[in-house]
């Protein structure tokens, strides 16, 4: 047995496992940045509204420095609350800071423009980290020219970091979570879905081993014609094989005559050419017909339609190279679109005894026509072949006794008619008839109906 | 008449070879289709009997390579498998006729000898010129009602200027066709051998049915 390739299911579930990690991958990283965005644009807002409330109480001192007048905001005055604001001059130098910001080792270095708005991210002394918003306000000091100052407001980072975390781990157990749901989802479903394919093989393991001879019913529609087709195919084959029994048995059975006879001569010692002859004859006339009938290769679901116009054509221009003595007028009245699901051989054979015998037995005047043939239970149409002559016709008494010849081997003569039993053999192994009447050219005509289905 | 026999099953070949000789034709027969296809594209045969299940070359093949060298003498197949398929293919290839195995060797006979009529141009069975009358079936032969006997070879030359009425027949063609290949070959044997004829068809010397053609041959007419 060659490798065996990977499962189905593992295909699959490979296949879906590889799309989901990279779909919920780049899902998780998406909203965690847009997360990351949305609480840093928070932090922002709120530093904003610290500054404006900062410039909204600031008060220009008798010394030139800025201070705001009132600390509203309670964790501005609370030590280690985690939010600082400060106000420095133009050189940068701290004029004034929030008592919250007392032992931070608070340290903000950007420097705006008057107007400008500039976020800074700093360590704290202690390792904290902050962002900062400075702003820079040009103030009228009344002695010329207006002073700039740079009010700034701080908050931690911590509680902000600290949440991002814990979203990430939650967007990151979501996404497994999501893989996990989804590959082993899959995994059941295609169990479940592909249930009838285990059930299949273990049908086919069970006709193998003859524990059941046909596949069961109630298929899925996608596996109901490979069923159907396996069933017409395993029937086939059983009537083949019940046919090869039966001719293996008849060609046993009546060889045993001959042999005995044979035997018997040589006890007797009168084994002379004149005795064994006959005999002889016999054995070869049955083996001939058992060779016949073994070569049959019978109907089935399974054939593919042949055109039946070319062989007709061939057998024609066969038979006419045959039969030149007396010249051979073959009409052909078969439409070039007609096809039917036999083998080629059989057909060949089914056909070729026909024309044979309308060669042989008529004028010359052969007429060969073929027809499809519709029922409204059939999806296919069958077959219906007539072959005419203008020869002296076969009686009506004579007609049942061509057909007869043959039926069993010990029986069989050769010569004429021999052709029709064989062809009356071929058409019921197809489930076909065949009759024999008179031709409107004078002589016979035989009729073959092959079914449809 | 000078028929190549390709048959493989010795038993066969030789009973085949040796009914044909009592027959009265001059016999070539091979064993296999690569020596046989060689004989039938060199020796100057009138027809050739195939089996078609030969070793070294099938029949078919060998028919094939016959019929594609130009080569047109008719050709009579064997076959143990009597399927219509097998004989159709066989026809299409360039055979004439089929027998199928077993078969009785008169019908061989009767076959060779209707494709030897035939190639001749003759299609009724039996062959007349003038007065002369031969039936291949039963090897008999009528002067104007009258039946005449004749020597195995003596019938076997009346048969071949027969079947080739109307053509000139060179005394070489009739040793060629009329003795085995070992034998001596002497053109006045056959000159005997016509005289004879002749005195037993036209006694009386009046009805003249074969002519002689100085230094080219004989001829009888087609009627």
């Amino acid at each position: 047995m060659a490798a065996r390739s990977p499962s189905l299911v593992f295909r699959l579930v490979l296949a879906l496992a590889t799309v989901s990690v990279l779909l919920s991958g780049a899902a998780a990283f998406a909203l965690d940045a847009l997360f990351r965005e949305v609480a840093l644009a928070a932090r922002r807002d709120v530093l904003d509204a610290q500054v404006i409330a900062l410039i909204a109480t600031a008060e220009l001192g008798a010394d030139g420095s800025l201070v705001p007048a009132t600390i509203a905001e309670a964790r501005l005055t609370t030590p280690g609350s985690g939010l600082y604001a400060e106000i420095r001059d133009a050189t940068g130098a701290s004029a004034w800071r929030s008592p919250s910001s007392a032992g931070s080792g608070l340290r903000l270095l950007a420097q705006p423009a008057a107007g400008q708005k500039l976020y800074e991210q700093v360590a704290l002394a202690d390792g904290t980290r902050i962002l900062a918003l400075s702003l820079g306000v040009s103030w009228e000091t009344g002695r010329g020219r207006p002073a700039t100052f740079s009010i700034s407001a701080a908050e931690s980072l911590e509680p902000y970091f600290a949440e991002t975390a814990r979203v990430r781990g939650w967007l990151l157990a979501g996404a497994l979570g999501l893989m996990l749901a989804l590959v082993s989802g899959l995994y059941g479903g295609l169990k479940v879905g592909l249930k009838p394919l285990a059930r299949l093989e273990k049908e086919i393991g069970d006709v193998e081993a003859g524990r059941r001879d046909r596949l069961g019913d109630g298929w899925p529609r996608e596996l109901a014609g490979v069923t159907q087709n396996l069933n017409a195919l395993l029937e086939g084959e059983r009537a083949r094989l019940g046919r090869y029994r039966t001719t293996l048995g008849n060609l046993a059975h009546s060889l045993k005559t001959p042999i005995a006879a044979l035997k018997t001569m040589l006890g007797a010692g009168s084994l002379d050419a004149a005795a064994v002859s006959p005999q002889v004859e016999r054995m070869q006339s049955i083996v001939e017909h058992q060779l016949r009938r073994a070569v049959l290769a019978g109907g089935g679901s399974t054939l593919a339609a042949m055109p039946v116009r070319p062989p007709l054509v061939e057998l024609a221009a066969a038979l006419g190279k045959v039969y030149r003595d007396k010249p051979i007028h073959c009409e052909l009245d078969v439409p070039t679109s007609l096809s039917y699901p036999i083998e080629s051989g059989d057909f060949m054979e089914l056909a070729g005894n026909l024309l044979d015998n309308a060669c042989k037995y008529g004028g010359g005047r052969v007429l060969v026509q073929a027809r499809p043939e519709e029922r409204p239970q059939w999806r296919r149409p069958g077959l219906l072949l007539s072959v005419d002559d203008d020869g002296p016709g076969i009686s009506a008494t004579d007609r049942l006794r061509v057909l007869e010849r043959g039926v069993r081997a010990d029986e069989s003569v050769a010569g004429q008619g021999i052709g029709l039993a064989a062809t009356q053999e071929l058409v019921h192994a197809y489930g076909g008839t065949i009759e024999i009447g008179d031709s409107r050219l004078g002589g016979a005509t035989v009729r073959v109906k092959l079914p449809g289905r | 008449m000078r028929v190549l026999v390709l048959e493989d099953e010795p038993v066969l070949r030789e009973s085949l070879v040796r009914r044909l000789r009592e027959a009265g034709y001059v016999v070539d027969a091979a064993a296999d289709g690569i020596e046989g296809e060689y004989a039938g594209g060199e020796l100057p045969i009138d027809v050739a009997v195939v089996d078609l299940g030969l070793p070294g070359k099938p029949g078919l093949e060998v028919i094939r390579a016959w019929r594609g060298a130009g080569r047109s003498f008719p050709i009579l197949i064997l076959t143990a498998r009597d399927r219509w398929q097998e004989k159709v293919e066989a026809l299409q290839a360039g055979a004439d006729d089929y027998v199928t195995k077993p078969f009785q060797f008169e019908e061989v006979l009767a076959r060779l000898q209707a494709l030897l009529r035939r190639s001749g141009g003759w299609s009724q069975p039996v062959l007349r010129s003038g007065a002369v009358e031969l039936d291949p079936r039963s090897q008999q032969v009528r002067v104007a009602g009258r039946q005449v006997e004749l020597t195995a070879f003596e019938y076997r030359l009346l048969e071949y200027l027969m079947l080739r009425a109307g053509q000139v027949v060179s005394k070489a063609e009739l040793t060629d066709k009329l003795y085995e290949q070992d034998f001596e070959r002497d053109s006045n044997v056959i000159e005997v051998f016509v005289g004879r004829l002749r005195r037993k068809l036209d006694p009386e010397g009046r009805l003249q049915p074969i002519e002689t053609l100085r230094g080219r041959g004989y001829r009888m007419t087609r009627e």
